[in-house]
């Protein structure tokens, strides 16, 4: 009995905490439904008094987002493809030895990525121009999102690596197998949920990347929802309303893909599939 | 297996997707680039396509940029051999490129066109194109600041009549500031960026300094007065950091009674602002006192990088024979004293109108200088500074003079 | 070229290839652009110059000029006040959600995906809704902090040099705590349960157990939470830009803003480099820090 009553209290607890902390998501959807004038009225109204249901139906069209978004996609992907091949052989040495090189390495991988991209964004161009690549903008994009993700990416999956033990390993060498095919059959497997999700979460990030596509993206054919947003947002913008909207159609999708994965993603990144 | 598959899909499709951007080019057709910040509702996106259509031999590339990144794009592109054709640039920050080469000299261009005539541009736009005596580029359109004010508002308080000294303005927004109803006195911007240089200026101006005299005792004075509107708190707080086309948006809500602000706004204004409104010069240091404003909007130039100067030339040319269009389509000012502009038919646009045709002769350039956004960025400071309690405004101005003498003693 | 192949395929070699790809495409993009940076603070710059190397030496004379600007101080101050306050923000706030939702109730686990949503969101889309929520005259909070008594005047958290700092704090804090979380959850995970159970056996109290196995077995996990979010929080440039713009005067300028602002605003690339290099500075310092804490990390 005494039990129960703690469940409930803990899960009112946590359904509070989960309102306030969503209070800002909230609003942006409030927002979006709200008209012109209700945006600016004080004190602001908590719902909208008359929801504008058909604003998302008409940014979409307005604003050209199937295109936008599609983009996005294909950036996102790229960046998540070409992050998990580089980074996870990466990690696997990094999780493997314990030695001044691997220090030094390790270290050189988080460094590297102190700038934002907001700063690293004019040598990467320069550097690209010079090479051609800007001639493939979203190759260029991919190339750069990448570079910037990949050490969360190494420090993640580095950790589900080090939850297979080497035990296993050795025994898969013992047996006849060669390092490339233990790491292939044997070790790859175990850290299979890590990657995976660790992969996942980097599609997001690209997902809503923002200063590499704006300066290297230049055709509006090619631009992620990012940069549409901006454009939309300019400095002298009024509607608030659509803006949210927009703002709303481009993460609802990822939001709920996030919180249906949810718990595979903290499995997967725990990965302690033999513990 | 996948893995392979996505990488190469990604690649194949960002090069699919390059081929379809750039369609089998015609023979002898010439490609020109043309970046602006004008989206579908403003002028350069417009002319832009017309002139596409209806020049058969050349192709035009129309890219939307921010008003923020224009200057960082550009330079960036031009360093690396990635520059457009046409850029329009903001005024004050013409003579950065210019003074670099970076922009092609069409003085003699201009000599031989039929279409561009120096003698019709108003001075102060002319002279932001100009360069050691060349001209670098030709205005796109221009604008000022005046004083909007509420009707409905002044009525309720008893105010016949729009300030015409400091002082009045301070006295009329206190009369006007209605805390109880959400209702401030004035509202204007002191952002710190270009918009709070832009409307600090003209204040300067009036009194007796400039950028190159910005701690002269009237610029001082008129920074007192401006720390007076915000401790009083006669305008929000937020104008600190609030760009013009917000705080304006407050005036049109009814939550400012009177908001410093240019023409840019009329058609927005009309849409939203659900009372009576007029507008007036911006009010002097003292009765009949110097009058000033300032000059705003963007020029078109050319890049010395262009291969094809002719085609681009041709462009702007175009766009010049299309000023008359500006103010009853777009609702900008030309820059050009030859171009008529014709009763709009709506009573308080055309009212307006001609306070803003009045303003626009007092109206000064900023600069030119190519260092412009350092000294911009003085005076930014100063104000802010002021503003905020950091730093007396004489103190502040005094500063920004140091600064800004360091800059033009170069 | 035999003994190579097996090499690659059985020995070192494998191991090396596996490293060196991945280092080189990041020394190619990430190392070159921070070389490009650290050259461009000992030159003189010029916003045409951008695309070659070939510019005047000026020695340390822009790390004079930096050290010497009478923003530095409170800039760096600022830095410093915003990054140990989102880190300390989002740590605790994280570690207290990722061990309440430890606690077994119906639905437990649902809830916590609900608290991923702020890491998704694009950057751009918090600053938009925070500049949104922060405004000072009709922003939501302020009408909630009113209608519930803690305040009687409006705080105008974008403009009051006093509040505009904690305005962009509070903003990351809500952006990175999900970060926090769930990998400190992660952390809590991997702790085995018998050595609890064991602990409870020898009559140890929550308390006790938190300090003696919880703290211990997170070491590894508290260390790269805390520099990843150390560089998050110095990339953390998004919200300056949508919500003060590191103003009014500097009062919530950090350093990454101000690099930035000198560079693209100023177009003094050479003085935005020279910022930019003294955070790299900074950063190689925490960075030690990360990896020295990693030597405790236990295996298996």
């Amino acid at each position: 009995m005494n039990q129960i009553w703690t469940q409930r209290l803990l899960l009112l607890v946590a359904l509070l905490l989960a309102a306030l902390y969503l209070f800002p998501l909230y609003w942006m959807y409030v927002t979006s439904l709200k008209t012109g004038s209700e945006i600016f009225a004080t004190p602001p109204g908590l719902t909208p008094a008359n929801p504008q249901w058909g604003v998302f139906g008409y940014v979409w069209e307005l604003r050209g987002m199937g295109r936008f978004l599609w983009n996005s996609v294909v950036i996102a992907f790229g960046t998540m493809m070409l992050t998990a091949i580089l980074g996870t052989g990466c990690a696997y040495v990094l999780a493997r030895y314990r030695n001044f090189w691997i220090d030094v390495a390790l270290f050189l991988v988080l460094m590297l990525q102190v700038l934002p991209a907001s700063l690293m964004i004019t040598p990467i161009f320069v550097g690209f121009a010079q090479l051609g690549l800007l001639n493939y903008p979203q190759l260029a994009v991919v190339l750069a999102i990448t570079a910037k993700a990949m050490p969360f990416f190494v420090v993640l999956v580095r950790a589900s690596f080090m939850s297979v033990p080497t035990e296993l390993e050795e025994a898969a060498l013992v047996d006849g197998n060669s390092r490339a095919g233990a790491f292939w059959s044997i070790v790859l497997p175990l850290a299979r949920n890590g990657i995976l999700v660790s992969a996942i979460l980097i599609f997001m990030q690209a997902f809503g990347e923002f200063v590499y596509s704006k300066s290297m993206i230049p055709a509006v054919e090619l631009q992620p929802a990012s940069v549409g947003l901006n454009a939309f947002m300019g400095p002298n913008t009024t509607e608030w309303n659509n803006i949210m909207a927009y703002a709303t159609i481009y993460v609802t999708p990822i939001l709920a893909a996030f919180v249906i994965l949810q718990r595979r993603i903290v499995s997967g990144l725990t990965s302690g599939a033999l513990k | 297996m996948t893995i392979r598959f996505g990488l190469v899909g990604a690649i194949a499709l960002a090069t699919t997707s390059l081929l379809t951007l750039g369609p089998a080019m015609a023979q002898d057709e010439v490609t020109i680039t043309i970046w602006s910040l004008d989206d579908a509702n403003q002028p350069a996106l417009n002319l832009a396509r017309e002139f596409d259509e209806q020049e058969p031999g050349i192709k035009v590339e129309y890219r939307e940029i921010q008003f923020d990144d224009v200057v960082s794009e550009a330079m960036r592109a031009f360093a690396t051999g990635q520059a457009p054709d046409i850029i329009a640039v903001d005024n004050p920050e013409h003579a950065l490129f210019a003074a670099r080469g970076a922009f092609l000299d069409i003085t003699d261009k201009i000599a031989n066109s039929d279409v561009i005539d120096p003698a019709n541009y108003f001075p102060g736009p002319l002279n932001s194109v100009t360069w050691d005596g060349k001209l670098y580029g030709v205005p796109k359109a221009t604008n000022t600041i005046a004083l909007y004010y509420n009707k409905d508002l002044y009525a309720k308080a008893g105010i016949t009549e729009p300030p015409k000294t400091w002082d009045e303005l301070v006295e009329v927004s206190r009369k006007l500031n209605d805390p109880a109803n959400n209702v401030y006195g004035l509202a204007f911007s002191a952002k710190a960026n270009e918009e709070g240089t832009f409307q600090f200026l003209p204040w300067a101006q009036m009194g007796g300094g400039g950028y190159d005299n910005i701690n002269a005792p009237g610029a001082v004075k008129a920074l007192e007065i401006w720390k007076t509107i915000l401790d009083e708190k006669l305008a929000s707080p937020d104008t600190l950091t609030r760009g013009q086309w917000d705080s304006t948006g407050t005036f049109n809500s009814g939550n400012a009674a009177q908001v410093i602000s240019g023409p840019w706004e009329l058609n927005r204004m009309l849409e939203e602002a659900k009372f009576d409104w007029g507008v007036a010069l911006l009010p002097t240091e003292t009765e009949g006192g110097t009058r000033s404003s300032a000059m705003g909007d963007f020029n078109w130039a050319i890049f010395a990088s262009t291969q094809h100067p002719d085609e681009a030339f041709k462009a702007l040319e175009y766009f010049a024979s299309q000023d008359d269009r500006l103010f009853p389509e777009f609702g900008q000012l030309p820059a050009r004293s030859d171009v008529a502009l014709p009763e709009t038919g709506v009573a308080l646009k055309d009212a307006a109108l001609k306070v803003f045709l009045e303003q626009l002769q007092y109206a000064q350039a900023r600069g030119p200088h190519p260092e412009w956004p350092k000294i911009s960025k003085a005076i930014q400071d100063a104000i802010q500074q002021a503003l905020t309690g950091q730093a007396s405004p004489q103190a502040a101005l005094d500063q920004a003079a140091a600064t800004i003498d360091g800059i033009l003693g170069q | 070229m035999n003994r190579l192949l097996s090499s690659l395929r059985d020995g070192k070699g494998f191991d090396i290839v596996l490293v060196t790809v991945p280092l080189l495409f990041l020394i190619a993009l990430s190392g070159l652009p921070l070389i490009y940076n650290v050259v461009m603070s000992f030159q003189e710059v010029d916003m045409f110059s951008l695309g070659t190397f070939a510019r005047p030496w000026v020695g340390f004379k822009n790390y004079i000029a930096v050290f010497s600007a009478p923003e530095t101080w409170p800039i760096m101050r600022n830095t410093a006040v915003f990054v140990v306050c989102s880190i300390a923000g989002q740590f605790l706030l994280g570690f207290g959600l990722a061990l309440f939702f430890t606690q077994k109730f119906p639905g437990a686990s649902y809830i916590r995906g609900l608290f991923l949503a702020s890491w998704v969101m694009p950057g751009l889309v918090v600053g938009a809704i925070w500049n949104w929520i922060l405004a000072g005259d009709f922003g939501v909070l302020n009408y909630v902090l009113k209608s519930i008594g803690i305040i009687s005047e409006n705080i105008f958290w974008r403009s009051d040099t006093n509040w505009s700092l904690w305005a962009v704090i509070i903003a990351n804090i809500w952006l990175g705590t999900a970060f926090n979380m769930i990998l400190l959850a992660v952390g809590l995970a991997g702790i085995p349960r018998d050595l609890y159970e064991a602990a409870e056996l020898d009559g140890a109290n929550g308390w006790q157990r938190f300090w003696t196995i919880t703290l211990p077995m997170m070491r590894a996990t508290i260390g790269a939470v805390i520099s990843l979010g150390l560089i998050f929080t110095l990339q953390q440039f998004d919200l300056f830009a949508a919500i003060t713009s590191g103003g009014p005067a500097n009062s919530s300028n950090v350093a990454q803003y101000w690099a930035w602002e000198q560079s693209f605003r100023q177009y003094d690339f050479a003085k935005g480099s020279t910022i930019s290099v003294v955070m790299i500075a900074v950063v190689m310092i925490a960075s030690v820090i990360y990896v020295r804490s990693t030597r405790h990390e236990v295996r298996g």
